[in-house]
């Protein structure tokens, strides 16, 4: 009976000890919270940035290795590409590289690359890291992001200043592509032995942010690269990251002042975000983040008929769903389906025919009972074959701005005499239906670049058509026109910026005829900033640039970081 | 000991058909891993960058028992592969990033939580109908019908953004540099301190009811009586005679709530933003990050294992009735 006892005892005090101590811990912790409720204040000079969403960092600074996988900055701040795009003034900035020049019938684009640029470890850069960096691509082709080796043959340095890039057939628009490659620094690269899983820890870049400063799991600090090529820049001394998991959690962080440039969705900004600090806490949504369509499947009846494609448009509220589902942050699309990325490029011919996106149901009934197709005893339409018009418009599960826009497009289609109903998938099923061609309506997305030739290739070209059945990257909706074909055709020879435009116009043209698609609304492109702080972002007042960190994918926020600059004194 | 050494075989069972499960369940899904990645862009990325995606994550078409094997043989290596979401970083070392923070957060609430319950479960049984036994378990039950989620938001609402008397997130302050200094540790309780307070107000109540409810059966046995009639102090009987065996069930419960302490309090970690392994998982199973997904699985399976087979081991220990009937 003595040892069970002790045994007791033994228990008893073992099982009281680390329990005393964690309650006095943390009723330690517990007060010190309590006494000390003023918060530090951020440095003045330290711009902190929250554009990826994590709940705590992994090193990698791999401007190569596929999409996410790279901390935000490394894709436009630590590497910089020959080009940048402007996406508000639809133009290419000169960066590392300064001018280009086509040869041989566009067969052959020489680029002269910037003097003077230095790497952050001191050494030169010249047009042998561009070439170099170019044919690490090749090699490895996991690196091959932009697609550039299915157009080019070979890019070989001609000296210092000029690098030279072959192409297989003449694809003026696959400059777009070359000109937003992020340049490595052979000296440092041609030593990596697998590049694609190289984490890059001590980036050698040429961007303004180079020195990683501070990384830990929940924060990780850049400071600036001491041999910068533009003169007396960057003027903010360090970036911050904070890692935030959520989206309602960076938007605490924003509202609350922790961060000072964000890209997030905020609903009810002026009063949330703005209201908070006038005249310091700011935004702007630039309607330049590519647009959204509903998408019909034109293989299927009726949808191959462009009468029903217009109708069903002309059947759907846009002002109403712009209202229900954005917040109003959008306004309705036009008949082009182009986002404000192409403002400058728009023709008002195109403009002014496309009336099939103005909500008119009177007119989307007349012009369905003329095509043949009229309303049966159960109050819906029919095939010529008698089968009811009984659609599902697919949209991806949580992605509620697409749910409500569904829901107001199914009122919409109801009222024209469609059985219309929201369907919800999972992301991966969702997908996997879209791009094998498994849907009657669908919301998507489209695929915007510098021209509209990138945009249209993937609404109307037989060349990213894919039968049903075979997943598609793009053109879910399996649309493609003979005349468009030869419009892009002549649009990858064309090297004149006004032969650009005018097949830029006809091609709009031609959409707005066709119908191809049927879009709702161009997406804001979200930028939240604290001008308080900071002078110098981009804003409805000084459109310089887009002001969004999300648009990295052409180092636009490039420019943004070049401009701004601690504010000395309140304003 | 033949007891243990019989458990020890069935959690070698468990453990591999959790394995096995864990392998199958989640190449269940539609879709594939780059194909996931590519949602978070929402046309953001070019239809080439889905290509060369693919490429990079080498998914491969060997068949799926092929793959199932070197899985197994992989896991037996401890070689949990290179995740997808966090490429090219290896499993291990992701899951590293988040593991201590997690431990302590979710370790501390569960131990803080049910310490406290238990004791107040005691103090409930022993007086009862006294105040502590009247008001605080329906109060407990009412904060802990509230989801979670909600719960945690209101008080991050209040206490941190509205009063500010706590930090928003994070396990320690931006500019703080970690290492054992009087100025970082407390650092670390100011920012746990809520999110705690938070969990173990949320799980209290079901300490609490439990013990409570135990105790006041084993109030009515007989030894109980039979250790009062022998006079002995109250406080003997109520912690040595009573508590001690109305424990058994709870601590049941707690091995089980350890276990899923590596799980990570994903609802906390996500409020608070706290740098943990909860986070992880949902980030993983929305990238269908493979490798990712099965490295915590692995954790989190062989953590409740090893729990419950302390706890086997404990209530061996405690209750001289299962050492009779192996025996």
């Amino acid at each position: 009976m003595t040892r069970p006892a002790q045994g007791r005892r033994i228990l008893r005090g073992a099982a009281a000890l680390p329990a005393l101590a964690w309650l006095a811990l943390s009723s330690l912790g517990l007060t010190l919270a309590g006494c000390s409720p003023k918060r530090t204040p951020l440095p003045p000079d330290v711009l902190i940035v929250s554009q990826e969403q994590q709940a705590s960092w992994v090193r990698n600074f791999n401007p190569l290795t596929p999409a996410t996988a790279a901390r935000w900055p490394t894709l436009a701040g630590v590497y910089e590409p020959l080009f940048v795009y402007n996406s508000v003034q639809a133009k290419q900035v000169p960066w590392l590289g300064t001018s280009f020049e086509w040869r041989e019938g566009a067969r052959v684009l020489h680029v002269t690359t910037r003097s003077g640029v230095k790497w952050s470890d001191g050494q030169p850069f010249s047009a042998r890291d561009v070439a170099f960096t170019f044919n690490l691509i090749q090699r490895f082709r996991a690196l091959d992001k932009r697609g550039t080796w299915a157009f080019l043959e070979s890019v070989r340095a001609l000296d210092d200043h000029t690098v030279e890039f072959r192409f297989q057939r003449v694809y003026v628009p696959g400059f777009d592509e070359l000109v937003a490659v992020q340049i490595v620094p052979e000296h440092v690269w041609s030593k990596v032995e697998d590049p694609v899983r190289f984490p890059n820890e001590h980036p050698v870049a040429t961007g303004p942010f180079t020195e990683v400063k501070v990384f830990r799991n929940q924060v990780y600090e850049l400071g600036r690269n001491p041999y910068y090529w533009q003169e007396g820049v960057p003027k903010v001394s360090a970036l911050r990251f904070p890692a935030y998991p959520s989206n309602d959690r960076a938007n605490l962080a924003l509202v609350y002042d922790e961060v000072d440039w964000a890209g997030n969705f905020l609903p009810a900004i002026d009063r949330v975000y703005v209201g908070r600090a006038p005249g310091k806490h700011a935004y702007w949504f630039p309607l330049t983040a590519g647009s959204i369509f509903l998408y019909a499947n034109t293989t299927r009846a009726p949808f191959s008929d462009v009468r029903v494609r217009k109708a069903l448009s002309m059947a759907i509220d846009r002002p109403l769903l712009v209202d229900v589902a954005l917040h109003r942050y959008s306004r309705p699309a036009d008949a082009t389906g182009l986002s404000d990325a192409y403002a400058a490029l728009r023709d008002s011919t195109a403009m002014a025919a496309g009336d099939w996106v103005r909500h008119d149901l009177a007119a989307a009934k007349a012009q369905l009972d003329a095509a043949g197709y009229t309303v049966g005893a159960d109050g819906f339409r029919h095939l010529p074959d008698g089968k009811p018009w009984k659609y599902e418009v697919l949209v991806v599960s949580g992605w509620s701005d697409w749910v409500r826009a569904a829901q107001v497009i199914v009122r919409g289609l109801r009222e024209a005499g469609v059985d219309a109903s929201v369907r919800t998938y999972d992301f991966s099923a969702w997908f996997q239906r879209v791009q094998e061609g498994d849907f009657d309506l669908s919301l998507g997305w489209s695929f915007e670049g510098p021209a509209p030739y990138h945009a249209y290739r993937y609404l109307m070209s037989s060349t990213t058509m894919k039968p049903v059945g075979t997943a598609s990257l793009g053109n879910w909706h399996r649309y493609s026109s003979k005349t468009a074909d030869q419009l892009l055709a002549e649009f990858e020879r064309a090297t004149e910026p006004a032969v650009q435009r005018a097949l830029g116009d006809s091609l709009q043209r031609l959409f707005v005829a066709e119908a191809p698609a049927i879009p709702l609304y161009p997406n804001p492109s979200w930028a939240e900033y604290h001008a308080g702080r900071f002078t110098g972002f981009p804003s409805k007042e000084d459109p310089y640039a887009d002001p969004s960190p999300n648009k990295f994918d052409r180092g636009e926020p490039l420019l943004v970081l070049t401009r701004l600059a601690p504010r000395k004194e309140a304003p | 000991m033949n007891h243990l050494l019989k458990r020890l075989f069935f959690y070698a069972g468990a453990a591999w058909t959790a394995l096995t499960l864990n392998f199958f369940l989640p190449r269940l899904m539609p879709g594939d891993p780059a194909t996931a990645l590519f949602a978070r862009f929402a046309g953001r990325l070019t239809p080439e960058g889905l290509q060369a995606l693919r490429e990079a994550f080498g998914l491969t078409d060997a068949p799926l028992w092929k793959q199932y094997f070197t899985y197994l043989a992989h896991v037996l290596r401890g070689d949990l592969g290179v995740s997808i979401a966090y490429f090219p970083a290896p499993v291990t070392q992701v899951i590293g990033t988040g593991l201590a923070w997690t431990l302590f957060l979710a370790g501390t609430g569960v131990v803080l939580s049910f310490i406290i319950g238990s004791l107040l479960g005691v103090v409930a049984a022993w007086w009862r109908r006294g105040w502590v036994d009247q008001w605080l378990p329906s109060f407990f039950a009412f904060l802990g019908a509230f989801p979670y989620f909600w719960l945690a938001m209101v008080a991050l609402w209040i206490f941190g953004f509205t009063l500010g008397w706590f930090p928003l997130g994070h396990a320690y302050a931006d500019d703080m540099a970690p290492g054992f200094t009087f100025a970082f540790v407390a650092d670390v309780f100011r920012h746990a301190a809520l999110p705690l307070l938070t969990v173990v107000l949320a799980t209290l109540g079901g300490w609490l009811l439990t013990m409570r409810n135990a105790m006041v059966a084993v109030l009515g046995s007989d030894f109980v009586n039979l250790a009062r009639a022998k006079g002995l102090p109250p406080r003997t009987v109520m912690l040595r005679y009573a508590a001690r065996n109305a424990l058994l069930p709870s601590i049941t419960g707690f091995g089980m709530a350890l276990g899923y302490v590596l799980g990570g309090s994903l609802l906390t970690e996500v409020v608070f933003s706290y740098p943990g392994q909860g986070y992880l998982l949902v980030q993983a199973v929305r990238n269908q990050d493979y490798p990712l997904m099965q490295g915590i699985f692995v954790f989190i399976t062989l953590a409740v294992l090893a729990a419950n087979w302390l706890v086997d081991v404990l209530t061996w220990w405690l209750d001289a009735r299962t050492r009779e009937s192996a025996s």
